[in-house]
């Protein structure tokens, strides 16, 4: 019997230069259409000049365990595809727009052709064995990882080690699995 | 300081939510309308039998699956895949309310159809003869109207559930929604029977109204407690919600003209000091047309959850 995968992703922000690579790999790999993103870069400046820092945040869909897009949905086109993600079947979709009401990260947006978008993980190339998705696989400093929680390869306990992990809006209770080493 | 700069593009989700417009406010009301009917034409039923041939019970529950039915169109309006309509019927989704909802419409149609059949009974009898079955239904009618009864309190709750489930939106993660919806369905549907009720009756619905109004009145405040008492996050979107860009709509159209003055008039039409007049029960309407208005369109303009 195979392994449950758990996929995540840790993102390491002190490597981050916000070049937006991630960005336009996944509008490329995807076909999102003009105007959309799957995925996106916060910028944040904190302080007082000139003791200023900025941070860099690549986001997405965090992927939840008790996403509420999922529960929300009325025709189970957005569900858990069983390996950690969430998933959306557009043969299901109805446009009802319901996740996108419930989705604290605001995550998703109707695609012009009518039904509810997000990050994949980039689910065919997982589907096709590969480990990267287009934004981790393009990230020219290495910050974006795509992990698999359940693996004993260490990958995930080697980029965690020493780290200080901060994860948004978890009092949310939809334990996301996007990971941000500050 | 704190700058935020993002590149995130998505419209009707940046740089506010507006995925819900004039079709989903439209549809909450009219399937709160049809619920109320529902209710108050099968409550009539279960307490005074006699009742049946009131011409004004007898209206209220064929506009039930009317008024429900138009608002079924406006949903359907809403809808981004339409060809998908049909998935509602593929899933039953047990915490999704909009799926619970899908189903309980399977149940509205059949019983509050069969409900207005057997009131119109001699109606349709003198078109299409026949229809024996109305007879035998006929004699079960009070258990008919029980059913009704529950499927339209359920209807009802349903259309304020929907917006309460989503606790990412803090103007709508609130449970009395639920109430205050059901509330302001039973009395626009008491306010539509004051309108069609001939003068020997229109007593009847402005009372009842009457004290519909003053149990919305009190959902209301209960709702706005609620927010202002809730964490940070939900205090600050019922206070800008209370005093912000929708504010002035909300106090004008929905309380003052939608909610206190036509519970003052029909105070005082039941103590027989006033006239009744049209103009009352449409202020009713328009009162609980706009509460739906403001609360999806507000709920949506109000930051995400944080």
């Amino acid at each position: 019997m195979s392994r449950e995968r758990k996929y995540a992703m840790i993102i390491d922000t002190q490597r981050c230069v916000g070049c937006s690579a991630c960005v336009y790999a996944c509008k490329s790999e995807n076909n999102v259409p003009e105007g959309f993103c799957r995925d996106w870069v916060v910028s944040i400046t904190e302080g007082r000049y000139p003791n200023l820092t900025l941070t860099n945040r690549s986001e997405r869909c965090q992927h939840c365990e008790d996403a509420p897009c999922v529960s929300n949905c009325p025709t189970a086109a957005s569900h858990y595809a069983g390996d950690g993600t969430v998933q959306i079947d557009r043969d299901l979709c109805t446009g009802c727009k319901a996740c996108i009401a419930a989705c604290p990260y605001d995550a998703r947006y109707i695609h012009p052709g009518g039904f509810a978008d997000k990050c994949s993980f980039c689910n065919h190339r997982i589907q096709a064995g590969m480990t990267s998705t287009a934004c981790t696989q393009v990230c020219p400093t290495g910050t974006l990882n795509l992990v698999d929680l359940n693996s004993n390869d260490g990958k995930a306990e080697a980029l965690l080690k020493g780290r200080q992990v901060k994860q948004d809006k978890t009092h949310a209770g939809t334990k996301p699995k996007l990971f941000w080493l500050v | 300081m704190t700058e935020i700069v993002s590149n995130k593009l998505n419209p009707d989700v940046l740089p506010h939510l507006a995925i819900w417009n004039w079709e989903v406010p439209v549809y909450l009301f009219l399937g709160g309308l049809a619920a109320g009917l529902l209710v108050i034409s099968s409550m009539s039923l279960i307490l005074r039998q006699r009742s049946n041939s009131k011409p004004t019970v007898k209206r209220a529950a064929l506009l039930a699956p009317i008024a429900l039915s138009a608002g079924m169109f406006f949903l359907f309006l809403d809808l981004a895949f339409k060809l998908h309509v049909w998935r509602f019927y593929t899933a039953f989704v047990w915490t999704s309310p909009m799926s619970w909802g899908s189903w309980m419409l399977v149940v509205f149609y059949p019983f509050s159809i069969l409900q207005a059949a057997i009131l119109y009974k001699e109606e349709l009898r003198a078109k299409f003869g026949g229809l024996a079955f109305l007879d035998q239904a006929e004699t079960q009618l009070s258990k008919i109207a029980v059913v009704n009864a529950h499927i339209g309190v359920g209807v009802g709750v349903y259309t304020g559930i929907l917006l309460a489930t989503f606790y990412a939106r803090p103007l709508w993660s609130n449970a009395v929604l639920g109430l205050l919806f059901l509330l302001s369905g039973l009395s626009a549907a008491a306010a539509l029977m004051l309108w069609m009720a001939p003068q020997t009756e229109k007593r009847i619905y402005s009372r009842l109204d009457m004290y519909l109004l003053s149990l919305e009145g009190f959902a209301l405040t209960v709702f706005v407690i609620g927010g202002l008492t809730g964490d940070a996050n939900r205090a600050q979107a019922m206070w800008s919600f209370l005093t912000g860009h929708y504010a002035p709509w909300f106090w004008s159209i929905t309380i003052v003209g939608g909610l206190l003055l036509p519970l003052v008039l029909e105070t005082m039409e039941t103590l027989g000091k006033s006239k009744f007049s049209f103009f009352v029960p449409l202020l009713v309407l328009i009162g609980s047309l706009s509460l739906r208005f403001i609360l999806v369109f507000a709920g949506q303009s109000m930051p995400t959850f944080s």
